[in-house]
């Protein structure tokens, strides 16, 4: 397996549009380095250029400390596995896994032992002589894993390669590619646009937005501790609350008011706000809907803050536990509840937010303030 | 109901007076036309005149009568050579075509050229381009005065126009090909001749069974070229099927017996299509 660096790597298209700027990272041996963010902000772009489809403008790619900017795909040592599989349509499931060592004359036993080998793990054995036409979905995204597999390289690629599955066989594959990486020891850099596949997945997660690295952390640390009001904003479902908010100060402690409602910050996070100078300044208030609870369901352990009167507007239950949309103010606020909980459209509840889980955001920069 | 059975009524209606306008002309100059040469190959008619029924001994005639095998022969050797050079030569054509390259759609359209002009006129020019222009430059005699290479000359011209269709079907089913397939074929290593070989050419198969029916069918077929360029001479050695068949069935008082030529031809002609599509169909895949 292999290290990979990718170093002030830039992509910029003949009309003058810039799809990826200025992205550094390094990606250890062994790491599942997840690639997310919404459509158009440039990872497939950046994983393409890795697998040497598309042409680096400017910067270097590195693997294993050898630059492979102008390397032929082929000979970089990486296979990838394609949103659309990209099986070979006239090929049957061994003949698509055996294609890319029979390309580099392996010899034939062994090409025969690795196929039967990376089926067996695939559960693949009995669909060796199908042609793609005559798979399903998951199968054929299996073969395509399996193709991955046989090349035995030091970087695989996958390109959304769940995104064309049904919600449960998503969720399934999403188990089996862990598994994968586990079992394999490989490098992946995984691109998807589905937060819960990178939270799931990723030892390391790259959000990118608009050509740009926002944040490269672990997934816990990115959902906890997002980088800006974007980061914040895309991981995690439903996405975090967003409440402008006017910092002051009351009996000593540093406030966060909106509406007609206050809340009072722990000493730490008030002390952020107040050396960064933002006292009498609006920040942006942010805060995960499971961290907004409900007063009546006495919630232990939380450090919670002054309560604020909400009217559900809308209540959807989703099994174990519920969502409640709620007015505040004339704003909007979700939080979750247990599925007991009796308030439904129209109840009038009392909220109160997590103080340890609140987050402040600049509202010029976006940047965080304090977590 | 009342009105989605008078609806209904209007519809046959308007489908009859499309069809039957059509049905009566493809019959009258197609189908009526098929049987009557057929009921004649049974006849010594010479075109005009009387005749007798002479059963089928056109067709024993046929099987002894050197001058149509020679020209069974020379067509399908033209035939041949012709629908493996057109396809070769537009394959080469459309890849280019659909590669990186500038001016595409303007060389697409001069490619296109050949397949708006007649046969006839394209057959005069190059008879021109061979007996003047060819000898001046080489200072040899004209090819198509030698009974050994007059042919070439015509397949030549016969691919030259026939190249025109055969690569715009070809560059429809080149771009048919998805790109990801490609992607994943850089990355495995198929670049170069490995590309072709594995990926498009098996993946292009469908255009190559239509291709190579087509233009072996319009080969066989070959007349005008032959009309404007050699009348089927020097010494009888480009006399094509067709052409032998309107020359001696019209003016060289044999009507009955090319109308059994013609019959044969046509069996002949649907047995090649039909062995030919069986062959490449097996070799297609679904995309």
């Amino acid at each position: 397996m292999a290290e990979l660096s990718l170093e002030h790597v830039g992509k910029k298209y003949p009309n003058g549009y810039e799809g990826v700027k200025d992205f550094n990272l390094k990606i250890a041996d062994k790491e599942f380095i997840i690639f997310v963010g919404p459509s158009g902000c440039g990872k497939s772009t950046t994983l393409r250029m890795i697998a040497g489809l598309e042409d680096i403008t400017s910067g270097t790619l590195k693997i294993d400390g050898r630059v492979v900017n102008d390397v032929e795909p082929k000979d970089r040592d990486i296979a990838m596995v394609f949103q659309n599989y990209a099986l070979y349509p006239h090929m049957t499931v061994y003949d698509n896994m055996a294609f890319p060592m029979k390309l580099r004359k392996a010899n034939p036993d062994e090409i025969d032992k690795t196929v039967r080998e990376t089926a067996r793990i695939l559960d693949l054995e009995k669909l060796l002589d199908r042609k793609p036409s005559a798979l399903s979905g998951g199968q054929r995204q299996r073969v395509a894993m399996g193709r991955a597999i046989c090349r035995n390289p030091k970087v695989y690629l996958m390109d959304e390669p769940l995104s064309n599955l049904d919600a449960k066989l998503r969720v399934q594959m999403r188990a089996e590619i862990s598994k994968l990486h586990q079992r394999l020891g490989a490098t992946i850099i995984y691109v998807t646009h589905d937060q819960t596949e990178a939270m799931t997945l990723g030892t390391r997660i790259v959000v990118m937005k608009d050509g740009v690295m926002q944040q490269v952390d672990s997934p816990s640390k990115l959902y906890s501790e997002p980088c800006n009001l974007f980061v914040a904003g895309f991981i995690g479902s439903p996405q975090m609350n967003f409440i402008d908010a006017t910092v002051g100060e009351k009996a000593g402690k540093v406030t966060l008011s909106f509406g007609t409602n206050t809340i009072t910050l722990p000493d730490a996070k008030g002390k952020v706000l107040k050396d960064k100078g933002y006292a009498g300044k609006v920040v942006t208030l942010g805060v995960r809907p499971e961290d907004v609870v409900d007063s009546n369901e006495h919630p232990a352990n939380r450090n919670l803050s002054e309560t604020i009167d909400a009217t559900v507007t809308v209540y959807e239950l989703l099994g174990s536990e519920a969502m409640i949309y709620a007015d505040v103010d004339g704003g909007s606020i979700s939080s979750h509840v247990s599925a007991t909980n009796p308030a439904r459209v129209g109840s009038r509840i009392k909220v109160a937010f997590d103080l340890d889980k609140v987050h402040a955001f600049d509202k010029q920069t976006e940047l965080a303030i304090v977590h | 109901m009342a009105s989605t059975a008078a609806i209904g009524s209007n519809r046959r209606k308007t489908f009859m007076a499309i069809l039957i306008p059509v049905l009566v002309l493809f019959c009258a100059f197609n189908t009526i036309p098929l049987i009557t040469g057929f009921l004649y190959s049974f006849t010594d008619s010479k075109g005009y005149g009387a005749f007798n029924i002479v059963g089928i001994q056109n067709y024993i005639d046929m099987f002894s009568d050197t001058r149509i095998l020679n020209s069974y022969l020379f067509t399908f050797k033209v035939a041949i050579v012709a629908t493996l050079g057109t396809n070769v030569i537009s394959l080469m054509l459309a890849i280019g075509l659909t590669s990186k390259i500038k001016f595409k759609s303007a060389l697409r359209g001069v490619y296109f050229v050949p397949r708006i002009l007649g046969g006839l006129v394209v057959g005069y020019v190059f008879s021109y381009f061979f007996t003047y222009i060819v000898p001046a430059i080489t200072g040899t005699e004209s090819i198509l005065a030698n009974p050994d290479w007059a042919w070439v000359a015509i397949v030549i011209v016969v691919v030259w126009q026939a190249c025109a269709q055969t690569t715009i079907i070809y560059i429809t089913g080149l771009s048919s090909v998805p790109e990801d397939v490609y992607e994943a074929g850089s990355l495995d290593g198929a670049t170069g001749w490995d590309k072709f070989r594995y990926i498009t050419f098996p993946l292009i198969m469908p255009s190559v069974t239509t291709n190579m029916v087509l233009v072996m069918k319009d080969m066989l077929m070959v007349f005008d070229q032959i009309v404007s360029m050699t009348s089927g001479g020097p010494a009888q050695s480009t006399e094509s099927i067709s052409y032998l068949i309107y020359n001696n069935g019209l003016s060289g008082g044999q009507f009955g017996y090319q109308c059994a030529n013609a019959v044969i031809f046509f069996i002949l002609i649907a047995v090649v299509s039909i062995l030919q599509t069986k062959f490449l169909n097996s070799k297609e895949e679904q995309l």
